[in-house]
Order: C-alpha cells, then structure tokens, then sequence
C-alpha cells in the first residue's frame, strides 16, 4: 500500500474519534467519522494536500436508517485518494454545508439535498430545484422510493397486441 | 442601464447540447448568470440500481454522449476492484487504444466545435469528417458507431478484429499529415485569435476554488495534472507522452491544448499498437447465470482522465446482484454549474457561448 | 351554374396544394434543437460524408422558420415542456421526427422517473427512426420517408394535433402537472 495514504489515514486517526479505517486499493483509503469531526477533518486534510473535493455523495442505508454523506478527497500531487464518510440519522438529516472549505461542494450539496433530501444549513441555494421540475413525490434517489410505479402511474406505456417477451421465447 | 432577462438555450443553435443559461444583461455584458440543467435528467443513478451488474454494461455508456467509453472502464474497473477480478495483460492494452481512439474523437468534436460560435464552419466540418473516421474504426471494432459496450467486467467483449491494426496506423498517419492544417486553419486564424486571445481567462486560483479538472486545470497550473501520469491505470506507465502545460489559461491555450494532445494521442495510440502482448483479452468474471452474479460488499470509487478532465463512478456494493448505489462525478460539473454561476457575468453574451466551449462542458453528464 | 364553379374552386385548390406538398417536400428546414443523445449522429448527418442538403434539407435555428421538429432520442419531462413549446410555436405545415426507441416505448428509461415513455401521448409523431442509436444511414432513409409522407398526404401529424388539441392537451397535464414554468430562474 502506497506510503503517503497510511501515513495520512494514521494522521487522521490521532486527531479524530475515527470509527473504521479501511484500505480500497492501492492508492485508496477510506476512513469513518462521526459527523461532528467531518468539517474540522476535512479543513486537516485540505492543509494535508487533498486540495479538490472530486464529489460529494450520499448513500441511504434504508436498514440502518442512516445516511451516509461520502466526500471523496484527491491529492493531485501525490495521487492518492480518501474517501471520508460520515453517517446521519435518516429521519432528521440535517447537516452543516462545507462551502467554506471547498467552495466547489456548492451544487454537489444541492445535488444531494434535491436527490436524497439532506438539509445543509448555511447553503444559500440548497433548497431549490435543480435537476427537477414540479416534482411531486419524496427525493426520487432515497430506496424507498419505487422508480417503476412512478414511471407507470405517471407516464402511460405503449400496449401492444402481441406479448413479444412470450412469443420470442427461443421456439 | 436596464438589467434584461435573456435565455441561451436550451434551443440555441450555440449552445452544445440540452442546457440552458439564465442571464442577466446589462448592454451586452453578463451581469448574473445561471445554469439551468436537469433537461438531460434521465435518473440514470437510480435505473443503474434497477439493473443487474451486467446488464449495466448495456447502458451506461450513454451517460456521457461524445466521450462514451470512459463510463464503461470506470464502471468495469469498478465491479473488477470490489470482486477482485485480474484484467488479463492484453485487454489493459486494448482498453487503452479504445480509451484513446475514444478521446481523440471527442477532442476533434470540441477543438473542431469553437468553430460554431466563432463562425468557422469550416473548421467544424473538417473535424466531423475526420471524427467519421474513427466512428468507422470504431464499428468494425465493436460493432458500434457510438455505444460500443466493448469495454466489460473482466476485459474486454472480443479480441481485435484481423487487419485492425493497419487501419488504425493509416488513420492516425493520415489525420497527423492534416494536423499543421488544422493549426493554420485554427490556431493561427486572426479571426480566432481576436475571439480568443487574452478572453475568457482561467486563473489557477478559479481552478482550485471550482475543482475543474482537464485541459482548464493542466493550462492554468503549469503542472502535469493528468491522471493517466499521476495515479496510471490501465497500462498507462509502460507508454510515453507527454502532457502539455501552461500557467496563462485563455481560451486560446485551451483550444491549443486540444490540438496539441492530438499529437501524443497520436503518440500513445503507435505505441500500443506496437508493445500489444497476445494472450486472451476477457477473464471470466462468474461460473454460472450471468444475471445472478453477485459483487462482495464494498464502496470504491474509480476515475479515469476522460477528454474533459477526472471522470468517475463511486459504486456501493451491498452483495447484491445489482449495484446498491452508483455516483458519478461528470468531468465538468464543476465549471459546468458553479463556473457559470461566479465567472461567465463580466463577459459579453456572444462569448457565453464560447465561454461553454472551452470550458469543455458536456451536459449530459452534468444532469446524469 | 353555382355549382359549376365550386368543381372548379376544388379542382383549382387542391391543384394547388399538390404544387405546395411538391414544394415543402423538397425544402425542409429542421429546428436544430439536440433534445437527447441521437443527435450526436446528426452533424455526420449534415456534414460532407452524408451531406443532408442533397435532400433538401437544413438547420433553421428558430421554430417559427423551422418545418421539422427532430426528437432525438430520450425526453424527459422538462425537456417534455419545452419541445410542446416549441412545436406550438413552429407555423403549420410542421412534422415531427422521433430518433430511437426511447420515445416509441421508453427504451431502455421504461422505467426511469424523469424520462416519458411514449411520445405520440403528447405530440403527434410522422416518422419513426429505429436504432439506438440511428446510423446516419437509417438518419437519410427516415427523412426520406417524412419526404415521401408529405408528397403522398400521410405525414398529417400537424393536423391531428389540430383537430385532437384537447386531447394532446389532456394527456400533456396529466403527465407533466403545468406545461409553463413561470420562475425558471432559480430565484
């Protein structure tokens, strides 16, 4: 494993209250924080190097009831990666905006708020639309939003005469 | 003066692509400026959770429509990371020239493109005739123009086809005899170097503040800021070229740029094409149903240096057999929406266009 | 007597329109709106190896100058809004071109939440061109079969629209909720 991403993921780990450390790949690391250490980490490593947030991602672990917010870090100089993650209660997600930071997290918080419905407090524009329109129904990338019985109740579909998954069926 | 309302696009014969600006002009200068994206929105994230890990392969490449195959080698090494799959020799080497042939298409498309709002038609038709070519190549490779699905979960679909390789060599020798032409025409033209010259600047501040990546950070850094030298995948540190750099970013360096990659595109391709080892081209990622191939848990994310800079996927794995989540990260996302918003007010509208096309912005895959 | 000159008024006009189908079948200009990603394939389409123009066809670049309305590719609703937009704004006769499969049944978007699944809900369709994407060939071969719908009267869509206006009109706000956006602005 490469050198400079043990020595960072250590760094980190003296500083913060890290939860879990893993090793992706060669040149990846990722680390969990708690969600109160993320700004104070991430603001750590920008000084370490890591000087562009590539993106700013959510997953929804709908069986924990958590979302987890992931800022991918790179360091254009060394090229090694870290993946930062961080886990909010689902029912209440509500977070702090890192725009003071990296000020490029701007519409990747937007991206996130419009998709998954996280709050950021202290982003200005986060609150409106901007992939969307008129949208009608809970942020459409959260699990247990169903993709299919929208598109059905929403969109009619084309019926056809003959069943061609049936008919084509290999005779 | 009046501040006025004005659109660009979305049907706008300047615009690239579905998307749209929002102004605020006062004269003819920019005062407030947003991007209005999402009318290319197809919520390609969430259909890629509704799809087994194979059948991904079959839709992915559309999320990026002039630069396709980078989304099939992020997600491909993506799965190969979480299910520890090893690439054989020979499919990194194929996987390079398709990646290449790839992005000398898209930078023709771009470099030939700034002929649209500067009035140089000739310049775009040079560049499509030339950009045929390669979609030519390109079919008789993988039997598509456009998608070709080719680069797959554990190599690559097929082995070349016969007599591939020559072709390959007489197009690049071909379009490196017309490249001086291509600078004459462009480069060196007084009306674009009027247009272009000391307009639409790119500081190395901007660039750090936006996270652009590409041409626009490797122009305005001065420092070799290519992922294909700094963290090399595929087999990108057995071949040499060189990166072009710069620390004065106008518009005109960038469209330079783009011409001057062209050559060790070029470079690269010859290359590979000469250290390509034999061997078998795809590892056989699963025993069994293709369509029950589950991946082991995992998150990673994997970019590649796509023509418009770091292009990448984050994919989350719950055991599944289909994706649990994938993210991607369009290379222009940054300067596409955020760009837009701080620097495009202060130029003229008839650069706003202009200010589109050297960004390098794509939008596709800003609204996924 | 009266009924004389009515033969000849209908003999006359329809002389006429078969002059007029004639004459816009062989100068088409084409919005040049990229709705989705078949038109990647267009500039080949239009440039030297292809060259469109030899069929009389070119890029207009506002809807009220413009004849054909190329759908190329997926629709999502917001893009939906402004294609109706558009087409309401091109003066009749108009036709409409849909590229792929996407907007025949959703393609591969079936089931995506963004993106329509049949477009002759909403806009009536004259030409349907398969392939995902169309190779330029298929591109030629369906603008010469809109060209031969118009000199042989079955390219109709602009009239459909006309006389079923409530219900094109119906199913757009069924789907779409409000066919105008008053703030597009993000203020």
């Amino acid at each position: 494993m490469n050198k400079h991403i043990e020595s960072v993921t250590e760094a980190v780990k003296a500083k913060f209250d890290v939860l879990n450390t893993e090793i992706v790949r060669d040149t990846q690391a990722a680390v969990d924080l708690k969600p109160g250490d993320v700004h104070a980490a991430l603001a750590f490593l920008k000084a370490q190097g890591f000087r562009q947030l590539s993106m700013l991602t959510c997953v929804d672990w709908l069986e924990d009831k958590e979302f987890q917010l992931v800022y991918l870090l790179f360091d254009w100089d060394k090229g090694v990666r870290l993946q930062m993650r961080a886990r909010l209660d689902r029912d209440n997600p509500k977070f702090t905006t890192v725009t003071n930071i990296y000020p490029g997290a701007q519409y990747y918080e937007r991206d996130v708020h419009e998709f998954f419905g996280v709050e950021f407090e202290g982003n200005p524009m986060s609150y409106k639309q901007l992939f969307l329109e008129n949208w009608d129904d809970i942020p459409p990338m959260r699990k247990d939003f169903n993709s299919r019985a929208y598109s059905d109740k929403k969109f009619p579909v084309r019926e056809y005469k003959k069943d061609f998954t049936k008919a084509g069926d290999g005779k | 003066m009046k501040q006025v309302k004005l659109f660009l696009g979305p049907q706008h014969p300047g615009m690239h692509g579905n998307a749209s600006i929002h102004m605020y002009v006062e004269g003819d200068i920019i005062k407030k400026s947003y991007l209005l994206p999402g009318m290319l929105h197809r919520g390609f994230e969430k259909t890629m959770e509704n799809r087994t890990w194979m059948n991904n392969i079959g839709i992915i490449p559309r999320i990026c429509v002039p630069e396709p195959d980078p989304n099939e080698m992020v997600f491909a090494n993506n799965a190969e990371t979480l299910a520890n799959i090893e690439v054989p020799e020979r499919a990194h080497w194929i996987r390079m020239l398709i990646l290449e042939l790839a992005r000398l298409a898209a930078h023709l498309m771009a470099f030939g493109g700034c002929g649209g709002p500067t009035g140089l038609y000739t310049a775009m038709y040079w560049a499509q005739a030339d950009r045929d070519g390669i979609l030519t190549l390109f079919e008789e490779i993988t039997g598509q123009r456009i998608y070709h699905m080719y680069i797959v979960i554990g190599g690559v679909r097929k082995d070349l086809p016969k007599g591939i390789e020559k072709k390959i060599l007489d197009y690049v020798d071909d379009l490196e005899r017309r490249l001086p032409d291509y600078e004459d025409l462009v480069l060196n033209n007084p009306t674009i170097i009027a247009r272009t010259k000391d307009q639409i600047m790119l500081p190395a501040e901007v660039v750090w503040e936006l996270g652009v990546t590409g041409i626009g950070m490797r122009s305005a850094t001065g420092k070799a800021y290519d992922i294909r030298k700094v963290a090399p995948y595929a087999r990108y540190d057995k071949v040499e070229f060189d990166v072009p750099t710069a620390t004065y970013s106008d518009a005109l360096t960038r469209i330079r740029f783009k011409w001057l990659e062209m050559h060790q595109i070029i470079r690269i391709i010859r290359q590979v094409l000469e250290l390509m080892p034999g061997g078998k081209v795809r590892e056989k990622a699963l025993d069994g149903s293709a369509l029950r191939w589950q991946v082991p848990k995992g998150q990673v994310y994997t970019a590649v240096e796509a023509s418009r800079g770091e292009y990448g996927y984050y994919t989350v794995s719950d055991g599944g057999i289909m994706p649990y989540r994938v993210a991607v990260r369009g290379a222009s996302f940054p300067q596409g929406l955020l760009g837009v918003e701080k620097y495009l007010p202060g130029h003229r509208i008839d650069d706003a266009a202009l200010w589109f096309d050297t960004m390098g912005i794509c939008s596709p895959e800003i609204d996924r | 007597m009266g009924e004389g000159i009515i033969e000849k008024d209908k003999k006359l006009k329809e002389g006429w329109e078969g002059i007029s189908r004639f004459f816009r079948a062989n100068s088409l200009w084409m919005l040049m709106y990229c709705t989705g990603c078949c038109a990647i394939e267009l500039p080949q389409a239009m440039t030297s190896r292809y060259d469109m123009e030899r069929l009389g066809m070119g890029p207009m670049a506002t809807p009220r100058q413009a004849d054909v309305l190329l759908v190329t590719g997926y629709l999502s609703v917001k893009t939906l809004r402004r294609v109706i937009y558009a087409y309401e704004q091109m003066s009749t006769p108009k036709y409409l071109v849909a590229f792929g499969p996407c907007p025949i049944n959703g393609g591969i978007y079936y089931d995506a939440y963004a993106v329509i699944n049949r477009l002759d809900q909403y806009l009536p369709v004259d030409v349907y061109i398969a392939g995902c994407m169309p190779k330029p060939e298929a591109v030629m071969n369906g603008f010469q079969d809109l060209i031969d719908g118009i000199k042989n009267k079955t390219a109709d869509g602009w009239k459909r629209y006309r006389d079923n206006y409530e219900w094109y009109r119906k199913n757009q706000i069924e789907s779409l909720g409000e066919l105008r956006i008053k703030d597009e602005f993000h203020e």
